[in-house]
């Protein structure tokens, strides 16, 4: 089975690619609107910077090569959300090609990365009339073109959704929902290939892909023959269906967008400096730090910036300490840490790697530092927790037994004392102890 | 200057305008027109077509806003073939203004309403827009002066699009000082239209015109009678100093089909979004499905000429023959541009007649096909494929209708071409037509 996707992605500008209407606000049909997006006679599109600099930085972390030079293509087609009848995208020049991303062992070959706008949204309304909502017209998108690589509809949906969360680290893109992602998906199972349009959500995409597969392996099995064609997906049903044949149908009729100059953006790719992907990042820490691919993928999963406070502590002190501080009492309360206590935060491990401090009063100088809570209180409280932790592993001497070759063991002693303390400790409190408790007793 | 009541009474005789002011006395240091496809937030723009009939644009195009700015009063709005298609002004869905020199003729087109205003309007500056030779033709057809600017020269924000990598903003009138100071008023930088913003600045000084080049390819087909005023010119160019040399320029023949190549292919995209939605006529049947609607409202709206290059831009737009046709042309520009370059190395303008012929009658036009008229614009379309300044001026009279002289010069070089205008002025006297208000 071969899988290709192509997949749409909103770009997180304040104002439209063409325009200076805002691409957020009041959810009112048709009122972040311009004679520019509207299409109006008369009106030029003046190109947005910042998604160029968007798309470049994301053709750079799939690794394509970049023109010197681009420019941006008309795509002519009749569709009522489209305002001009033409859609400003780019054809002969991508802003990127041939780059690759990797999800999980596998490397999936990036075909081309190019900008465009989007279209309005039509919304159908009972009586076989339609009503137009130009808000979205004009927002940028990016459409990353993937070559068949993917092998399987589960294998998309990870490759997907890797994708997207390398995409959101690199240029912020908020996880909100504000921005829609959609896939062109397609697949063939036999020879012919199936193309399905517009899906999307990481759900839909797995679904349709799935319903895709099956529909054409009966075909195959039947003795029948997949047509090449366009479909839509039913996201009700559950089931893809064929589009309008004048929609797979389309000549585009592509020329060059005279409007718009042609951009010389080698220098400005150079210029822009690329995020490491949080799967790039994982590798790196596991290998540098040598301190394994479970606990360097549980730093970055908690936050780019907790992995980034582990490695410049590490350096300061060494890796085994920096891990145990980061994912333990850092992590515990690393809701109220803000990037400016990393230097405070890392002389504190320092003073404890350096023989200066004990770990117990590390834990409490750490905590009342990202906290803000008195010293004094956290130490009472401490030595409340250590003590029953103590205790504790006293009264279960076979758990040390186990530890030594079972981490696991360590949750016996941690059910305990989250029994006996009452819930006075938070659960990343509790745990946090008990493995310093245990590792100082083995 | 023409009084406002004299204008309304001038315009029922010879229609060049489709929209003129209710105002009863002018407010302003100078009184301009601007042609149809010009958006302006006081008057409808229809540029000519009967889709975008009633259309009011909510914004004013930069040409006219710096008009404004600089003390201009705008009496109206010039007739004009439909989106710039024609060269006769026969093709407006808005009635065809009729020539000063002889009411059974044509102004030329397609700014033929802005060259008629410019001959029978006193102190009356009209803006024109050139796409394939829109402004010089109707300038020498009705005995006046027009120069089309560099592409890039006058913000095209506002324009009504025809071929976005030919069209050009320009002006017209019966005074050569006017394109000077009016061609610095509109000229300049917009961040609304990122074309105009590559442009080195305008010098202030007018240029001198020391040799012009006269292809041979250029003075083929031309009218004895156009040919005699030609060659006058000529004589008089020479009396002022100039070099005359005739040089070959054999890529010139290949201009025209390489232009209408490139200007269908952009206006069948721009035609596009004439849909009945949005703006314009909208009173088509709302129970057909989307692509019944607008195919109706097309079918029924769109004149013929505009019907025409719809099919053959979208033709050569084709998926199988872009590579033919649209590509081809693209490399033919270049080579046309490349061919001026080089007589620029020797020379400092090209000089032909501007029209093959005087403004031929409406019979005669009726009789033409469209392949003749497309023809008759083959001294015009080369310096508007290329994206250089260029100007008509009158020249001369053959049977009592006007003549003019065209110079082309290199990108940017207007200043040649307008201290060129002042001095032909000294020398040469329009012979006004008589105008029956």
């Amino acid at each position: 089975m071969k899988i290709g996707l192509e997949i749409h992605v909103q770009l997180p500008t304040k104002s439209k690619m063409f325009c200076s209407c805002p691409t957020e606000g009041e959810d009112v049909p048709n009122s972040r609107v311009c004679p520019t997006c509207l299409g109006m006679p008369g009106s030029k599109p003046v190109l947005n910077k910042r998604a160029v600099e968007l798309g470049l930085t994301l053709a750079k972390m799939l690794g394509c090569t970049i023109p010197e030079r681009t420019w941006f293509s008309r795509k002519t087609y009749f569709y009522p959300d489209l305002c001009k009848h033409f859609q400003i995208t780019q054809y002969d020049t991508p802003i990127g090609e041939r780059g690759e991303f990797k999800t999980g062992n596998k490397t999936i070959r990036i075909t081309r990365v190019h900008l465009e706008e989007d279209p309005g949204k039509t919304k159908r309304v009972g009586d076989g009339s339609a009503l137009v909502d130009y808000n979205r017209s004009g927002i940028p998108l990016v459409e990353i073109v993937t070559e068949p690589d993917i092998s399987s509809p589960a294998e998309a949906r990870q490759f997907l959704s890797d994708l997207l969360a390398a995409i959101r680290n690199t240029i912020d893109l908020p996880d909100d929902g504000t921005r829609s992602v959609r896939c062109d998906c397609n697949i063939s199972v036999g020879k012919e290939r199936v193309e399905v349009k517009n899906v999307s959500g990481l759900q839909n995409v797995e679904n349709c892909l799935k319903y895709e597969a099956v529909r054409q392996l009966k075909l195959l099995k039947a003795g029948g023959k997949v047509e090449r064609e366009t479909r839509r997906y039913d996201e009700e049903r559950k089931v893809t269906l064929p589009a309008r044949k004048k929609e797979y149908e389309a000549d585009y009729g592509y020329i060059g967008e005279p409007d718009l100059g042609t951009y010389r953006i080698a220098e400005m790719a150079q210029a822009i400096k690329v995020r490491e992907t949080p799967t790039a990042m994982t590798a790196r820490i596991a290998d540098q730090y040598g301190i394994g691919e479970k606990a360097a993928k549980q730093l970055v999963s908690t936050s780019i910036g907790l992995a980034e406070l582990f490695e410049d502590m590490a350096k300061a002190t060494e890796p085994r300490t920096a891990l145990t501080w980061c994912t333990g009492t850092v992590s515990a309360c690393w809701k109220q840490y803000v990037p400016e206590m990393k230097d405070d935060v890392i002389s504190v491990v320092k003073e404890l790697h350096d023989g200066r401090i004990t770990d117990t009063e590390c834990g409490i100088r750490l905590k009342s530092l990202i906290t803000g809570e008195a010293a004094e209180d956290l130490a009472q409280a401490s030595g409340d927790l250590d003590a029953l932790v103590e205790k504790a592993v006293d009264e279960h001497p076979e758990v040390l037994e186990d530890y030594r070759t079972n981490e696991k063991a360590a949750n016996r002693i941690i059910g305990a004392v989250m029994k006996s303390s009452g819930g006075r400790y938070s659960s990343a409190e509790v745990v946090s102890a008990v493995k310093r408790i245990l590792d100082s007793r083995i | 200057m023409t009084s406002l009541p004299d204008l309304k009474r001038i315009n029922d005789r010879y229609r060049m305008f489709t929209a003129v002011t209710d105002s009863t006395e002018y407010d302003g240091e100078f009184v301009f027109s601007a042609k149809d496809n010009l958006t302006t937030y006081d008057f409808p723009a229809t540029a000519g077509s009967k889709i975008l009939e009633g259309y009011r644009p909510p914004f004013d195009a930069t040409p006219v806003k710096k008009m404004r700015e600089a003390g201009g009063f705008l009496a109206g709005k010039t007739n004009m073939d439909e989106f710039g298609f024609g060269t006769f002004s026969a093709n407006s869905a808005f009635g065809i203004p009729l020539n000063p020199y002889d009411l059974n003729r044509s102004c030329g087109g397609s700014s033929g309403g802005a060259a008629c205003a410019a001959a029978v309007l006193e102190d009356h500056v009209a803006l024109g827009v050139s796409t394939g030779g829109s402004i010089v033709c109707p300038a020498s057809f009705c005995g006046v002066y027009g120069i089309a600017p560099t592409y890039g020269r006058v913000s095209r924000y506002g324009l009504i699009d025809y071929g976005n990598s030919l069209d050009k903003v320009g002006v017209l009138s019966t005074k050569a000082s006017d394109l000077s100071r009016y061609l610095r008023v509109i000229a300049g930088k917009d961040p609304k239209d990122p074309t105009s913003c590559a442009q080195p600045e305008m010098p202030e000084a007018l240029g001198k015109i020391r040799s012009v080049a006269v292809p041979k390819e250029a003075v083929q087909g031309v009218s004895k009678g156009v040919m005699e005023c030609f060659n006058k010119s000529l004589e008089a160019l020479k009396g002022m100093g100039v070099d005359v040399e005739t040089v070959d320029m054999p890529v010139l023949k290949y201009a025209m089909p390489a232009y209408y190549v490139l200007a269908t292919s952009e206006a069948s995209t721009n035609l596009a979004r004439y849909c009945g939605m949005r703006y314009g006529q909208q009173d088509g049947d709302l129970t057909l499905r989307f692509d019944d609607y607008f195919t109706s409202f097309r079918s029924q709206y769109f004149g013929d000429e505009a019907k025409r290059r719809i099919l053959l831009g979208t033709f050569t737009r084709m998926v199988g023959y872009a590579d033919r046709y649209y590509s081809k042309a693209l490399r033919v520009r270049a080579s046309v541009i490349s061919e001026y370059k080089k007589v620029y190395e020797t020379h400092d303008a090209v000089a032909t007649p501007t029209m093959p012929f005087i403004s031929p009658r409406f019979d005669e036009i009726a009789d033409m096909s469209a392949l003749d008229v497309y023809k008759a614009d083959f001294l015009t379309i080369p310096p508007n494929l290329t994206g250089m300044p260029h100007m008509s001026m009158p020249c001369g009279y053959s049977e009592g209708m006007p003549v003019g002289l065209m110079l082309t010069a290199d990108h940017w070089r207007e200043d040649l071409l307008l201290g060129a205008a002042i001095e032909w002025e000294k020398g040469f006297r329009i012979v006004k037509p008589e105008v029956i208000a």
